[in-house]
């Protein structure tokens, strides 16, 4: 889909584009045209002896008259503008954000997070901008081709003589504009080499202070600010040049028609105000310019920008992105869906058969994984770091696209397993979960309606009750980047929390106990245990996990190395002794022994 | 260090002589491209005023038919002008330009010394983000009022102040007009220029709070796909969005407020000149070029006023910046280097009249013994160190343990006098650190922490912080030493490799660049709080082999968290809520079933520790 098309599609979704375009061609052609040709009149007037007539005076009224309705209409542009920016703007970022949503956990942003939003921020904003330029661009090139005419009728040799060099030395500077960019990346990338200094600088004061580095570190101040000097000056410079091209076409112009119009204004058939109606045309000259040369100069920008989006959107179709959707700037908003656990969703026994899953290039992973979860069993996934623990789950509940294998539901095998493993039948929390800039109470609801959980239950069962009750606001206190700052463990445990209202019939959960003290951990899992039709699948190194287990694979290198109880595993195999024993399951405490 | 006297003189004057202060350093010393600027700035201003005289003039002339030749003269006047004017006005930017980035960069570096000069207490309460906003932010806010202030404000008034001047030597009447169509036309932009900005402050917060939401979620697709939260997360979208259209609106209404008055002004301006032209013109008092003259004026009146009046908060905020600057600059450390002549000699601890210390650490490398004796420290009210005493003899090292919060980092800054002890005294080399000048000491003490901080540049600009004259074979040596040379030539540029400061490396490669740093700092003292994570087997055995070098003609104390390094010790010393519990040597602390020791050992550390 090229630009035009995708600007197209995104134009006739919002019909009040076409009204704002009216408008401007109001406000920024036939207005300033009314004001240009009554200037004229009077000017003409006052040649001719007329000023003391009623004509005269009712010309300088329409003088006001005009600007007061301009002043009017402006402001009803600003209402048609923000409306129709914020619709366009929305529903890019809605389909990108929309579609992001629906792909597996670490599959879902090609980029970086801060790159992504970066997208969403500029690239969609250099879109709509884009389509506010054109909205300007039509009426001016409107207001030029009208003015043309007129001029040629006035005096085609002096509208040619002075209008014909001004467009050449436009073009010309226009060009210098490409020169300019890349003075501006230099400037902003040594700009960006000062305050990341100076950001890394302050933050590792103490690194700095230690190590005897203070001198050090202000000689590359230095540097970097010297650089920075020479460039912003540079790009000043030139942008000032250009800036005093393009704002003094007027008197730039006015001068050639004083040179070329001397003779005719001399014997009165170019008037005075034939010239203040050619000099108030001068003052459009760099306007047009600009916009119709950024429209120009920006359209490959702009698809390059709905490439950058389209990116984010992996194996959606081009179209996706301009899909015409509800972008809820007005009425009614939508209302989230909530499903109740009903006996369809009863789970009797989970199997895993022969699930292999491949990381990129070096083809970690796991290979060929058997499983059985029965109803009420509490099963613990165990082994070293790397050998495959996490990825399994995340393979299971569709996190991960898994190469081979079957998973099966009560015996019905399972086709799409992330749009399958979701509340009610499943929860999952992960080893790193994440709280939002959320009050706590809507991290652990999530969108489920207060009146139908039981959020107090859930609450307890994560143990969470203690620390609630610290927090100034109780459930209410705002939490996540931009709110109170909760430990590793309060944050496993809401985690928790949020996975039990929701209660699913399998809960899944990845090495919940890090990060908790002992005592906190036992009453974690004693409280799990009390509920008695609770099926549970964990991975855990822990000792107070894996002595309630009904069963515990040990993972090895991507599969499973032994399986069984703990005490059987504690005779039978060789891996299950070492972790039980190490303090750290890992490659030092392994060569000490 | 003196009071500042000026406490007992009025407020207002220490700031006048503290503002006189900034400009006799920052702007004195570039005197001659000021005054050079001046000179320009006003020859720009002349020839802007006396472009339309010459068009009434050529007007008239025209009006009675005067030779072409005249009028081409004029003509090209003009045009000759126009381009002066041009060229005059890019030569006062480039010395405005350079005027202020000279003396704004100078006062950032200023700053920046003196801040990084600052006590840890300082930073500790103040972001990295904080920082750049006062080391750079305040100055550049400085920077644009000074060619803002050169440019629009006082470029603005004079402008201003020529035109009404001209008008009135034309006619009395029209420069009086113009003049009360400027006052009112002031007063009016004046009451008005702020009234979008609490808006504008809104649509940023909207703004900054949608992305803001944008950037937790996208980070977090997982945790929201598994609870089935897409739904939600697109409703709370929907609703950020819908509340910055909101802002966003009436932010746009506001500013356009601005804008519509102005273009407003331009109409009535125009029509208030050509009335008052033909009023006069057909009274007989002026010429029809002279009608033109005040129609033009008019014209160009209209920006300066609207340029003068955006431009008049800019004088407090450069303000405020300036008191930030003074504020920043009043802050004084409190861990000073002692006076001159009673140092301490690092290596016998008597008080020397010289600073006899001052040989190459490559000359007699030799480790230095470390004590703390009854040392007591808080960072506020609560103690986080208490009465603790140990003493540590040349190339022993100590394992220091105990859990998060215990005291033990604490131990290693009152070391490197990040702080000093609120009570007792820290010795090393037999000498009171407080007696010894900072720099000094830190040179003969390293620390690796478990978060190394890497900056922004190459392996070799890590290494050295940034010094470049430390020559290329001395850092290869350091490498082989440290037997990291398979490592350096996995990298694709070697030395010249460039990092980022948040990734590039692995938590066990940052470990290994920060052990090189300690070799080349050639110190004598080294604290090594060990990575508590698990690092990847290869990296692991480098960094084993690297330990083994850098404690053996050390003396050394390690914050332990591997079995491993804890079998490397001579003495442990276990930390609990900043006291000693206890303290000893390893291999008799491990056979006696009774210590918390070897309690810890039977729990396996990382629990114990946990």
């Amino acid at each position: 889909m090229n630009t035009w098309r995708s600007l197209w599609r995104l134009a006739r979704y919002q019909p009040r584009f076409f009204a704002m375009l009216a408008t401007r061609v109001f406000s920024i052609a036939l207005v300033p045209q009314g004001i240009a040709l009554t200037t004229r009149a009077v000017f003409d007037n006052i040649t001719n002896e007329q000023a003391a007539t009623v004509g005269f005076w009712s010309l300088a009224a329409l003088l006001v008259g005009f600007s007061v309705g301009r002043s009017l209409i402006i402001f009803w542009n600003v209402v048609l503008s923000v409306r129709v920016e914020f619709t366009f703007a929305t529903l890019l970022r809605k389909n990108v954000f929309d579609h992001v949503l629906d792909q597996p956990g670490n599959r879902a942003l090609p980029e970086s997070t801060g790159e992504a939003v970066t997208r969403f921020r500029e690239d969609v904003e250099y879109i709509t901008k884009y389509l506010q330029r054109f909205s300007f661009a039509l009426p001016l090139v409107a207001f030029a081709a009208v003015a043309l005419y007129i001029m040629v009728q006035i005096s085609p040799l002096i509208t040619f003589a002075v209008f014909l060099p001004l467009a050449l030395i436009m073009v010309t500077v226009s060009a210098a504009t490409r020169w300019l960019r890349r003075f501006r990346i230099d400037n902003r990338e040594s700009t960006g080499d000062v305050t990341s200094l100076l950001g890394e600088m302050f933050g590792s004061v103490e690194a700095i202070k230690v190590a005897n580095a203070e001198g050090r570190m202000l000689g590359e101040l230095k540097r970097l600010n010297s650089r920075r000097k020479t460039y912003t000056i540079r790009d000043t410079l030139l942008t000032q040049a250009l800036n005093s091209v393009f704002q003094n076409t007027v008197t730039l112009g006015t001068g050639l028609i004083l040179l070329i119009a001397a003779s005719a204004m001399r014997s009165g058939s170019f008037t005075i105000g034939d010239f203040a109606l050619f000099v108030s045309y001068l003052y459009t000259v760099g306007w047009l310019n600009t916009e119709v040369g950024g429209v120009l100069a920006e359209y490959r920008q702009t698809g390059v920008s709905f490439d950058r989006l389209r990116r984010l959107m992996q194996g959606a179709s081009p179209g996706r992105l301009v899909r015409h959707q509800e972008a809820y700037l007005g009425g009614d908003l939508p209302e989230v869906p909530y499903t109740a656990r009903t006996e369809a969703h009863r789970l009797d026994l989970v199997e895993v058969d022969g699930l292999t899953y491949r990381y990129g290039r070096d083809g970690k992973g796991i290979s060929d994984v058997w499983l059985r979860v029965p109803r009420g069993s509490f099963t613990v996934v165990t082994g070293r770091v790397g050998s495959g623990k996490t990825t399994l789950l995340r393979v299971l509940l569709g996190l991960l696209p898994r190469d081979a294998g079957e998973v099966r539901w009560n015996g019905e095998p399972v086709g799409d397993l992330a749009e399958f493993f979701v509340p009610p039948r499943s929860a999952y929390t992960s080893q790193v979960p994440r709280l939002f800039s959320e009050p706590l109470r809507d991290n652990i609801l999530m969108g489920m309606p207060e009146s139908r959980t039981d959020l107090g239950g859930a609450v307890r069962a994560a143990v969470l009750e203690g620390d609630i009750e610290e927090l100034e606001d109780g459930l209410d206190t705002v939490v996540g980047a931009r709110g109170v700052k909760l430990s590793g463990g309060q944050l496993r445990r809401s985690a928790a929390a949020r996975m039990f209202v929701r209660e699913p019939e399998l809960l899944v959960f990845d090495d919940l106990s890090s990060g908790l003290d002992v005592d906190t951990e036992r009453e974690l899992w004693g409280r799990l245990f009390a509920r008695t039709d609770a099926t549970a699948l964990v991975v855990s190194h822990r000792r107070a996990a894996l002595r309630r287990a009904d069963h515990i694979v040990v993972m090895k290198d991507g599969h499973v190395d032994a399986e069984g109880t703990l005490d059987e595993l504690l005779q039978g195999s060789a891996e299950m002794r070492r972790l039980w024993a190490g303090d750290l399951g890992e490659g030092v405490a392994a060569r000490d022994r | 260090m003196s009071l500042p006297l000026a406490f007992s003189e009025p407020a207002v004057s220490i700031k006048a002589r503290q503002y006189g202060d900034l400009f006799r350093r920052y702007i004195v010393p570039q005197m001659p491209s000021v005054v050079t600027l001046g000179v320009l700035l006003f020859a720009s201003l002349g020839m802007q005023l006396v472009l339309p005289l010459i068009v009434r003039h050529f007007i008239d002339e025209a009006q009675v038919e005067a030779p072409l030749g005249t009028l081409a003269t004029l003509a090209a006047a003009f045009i000759g002008i126009a381009v002066l004017q041009q060229v005059v006005q890019v030569f006062a930017t480039y010395f405005s330009e350079r005027v202020g980035w000279t003396a704004t960069n100078n006062i950032r570096e200023d700053l920046a010394g003196h801040a990084l000069s600052l006590d840890m207490s300082y930073h500790n309460d103040r972001t990295p983000g904080e920082m750049i906003e006062r080391v750079d932010g305040d100055p550049n806010e400085l920077g644009k009022f000074f060619s803002l202030f050169i440019f629009e404000m006082l470029g603005s008034v004079l402008l201003l102040a020529g035109i009404l001047l001209l008008l009135l030597r034309e006619d009395w009447r029209a420069g009086l007009a113009l003049t009360v169509f400027v006052v009112a036309g002031m007063a009016v932009l004046t009451s008005i220029r702020n009234i979008a900005v609490p808006y504008w402050k809104a649509n940023r917060e909207a703004s900054a709070d949608t992305f803001g939401f944008l950037e937790e979620r996208l980070a977090g697709t997982e945790d929201i796909r598994s609870n089935d939260a897409k739904p939600y997360v697109m409703l709370r979208f929907h609703e950020l969005m819908r509340g910055w259209y909101g802002k966003a609106l009436k932010a746009g209404l506001m500013s356009s407020i601005m804008f519509s008055t102005t273009m407003f002004m331009f109409g009535v301006g125009s029509a208030i000149s050509l009335s008052l032209g033909a009023y006069l013109y057909f009274g007989g008092a002026i010429s029809l070029g002279t009608v033109y003259l005040i129609f033009h004026y008019t014209q160009m009146l209209v920006m300066p006023i609207n340029r003068f009046t955006q431009q008049l908060d800019s004088f407090q905020r450069a303000s405020a910046a300036i008191s930030r600057i003074l504020e920043l600059n009043a802050v004084r450390k409190t861990v000073l280097d002692p006076p001159a002549g009673e140092w301490a000699d690092l290596s016998t601890g008597s008080a020397a009249t010289t600073p006899s210390f001052r040989r190459k650490p490559e000359s007699s490398f030799q480790a230095l013994p470390v004590e703390f004796d009854g040392v007591t420290f808080a960072y506020g009210e609560e103690p986080v160190l208490e009465d603790v005493s140990l003493r540590l003899e040349p190339g022993r090292v100590l394992g220091l343990l105990g859990r998060t919060g215990s005291g033990k980092t604490t131990m290693t800054r009152l070391l490197f006098r990040l702080y000093d002890p609120t009570a007792g005294v820290v010795r090393v080399g037999g000498g009171d650190i407080r007696r010894m000048p900072v720099k000094e000491l830190r040179q003969h003490i390293s620390m690796v922490t478990q978060d190394v901080r890497l900056f922004h540049g190459t392996v070799r600009d890590n290494l050295t912080f940034f010094d470049e004259t430390v020559p290329d074979e001395r850092l290869m040596e350091v490498i082989d030493e440290l037997q990291m040379r398979p490592w350096l030539s996995s990298l694709p540029d070697g030395l010249n490799t460039r990092l980022l400061s948040d990734g590039g490396l692995s938590a066990g490669e940052a470990q290994l660049l920060a052990f090189a740093r300690v070799f080349l700092q050639g110190s004598r003292v080294l604290i090594l709080d060990e990575a508590s994570s698990r690092l990847d087997r290869g990296t692991e055995q480098m960094i084993e082999r690297a330990v083994d070098r850098l404690v053996q003609d050390r003396t050394v104390i390690v914050i332990a968290h591997h079995l491993a390094t804890v079998r490397r010790c001579d003495e442990i010393v276990i930390m609990e809520h900043g006291r000693i519990v206890e303290q000893g040597e390893r291999l008799a602390l491990a056979v006696d079933e009774t210590t918390r020791f070897a309690r810890m050992l039977e729990t396996g550390l990382e629990e114990a520790l946990a």
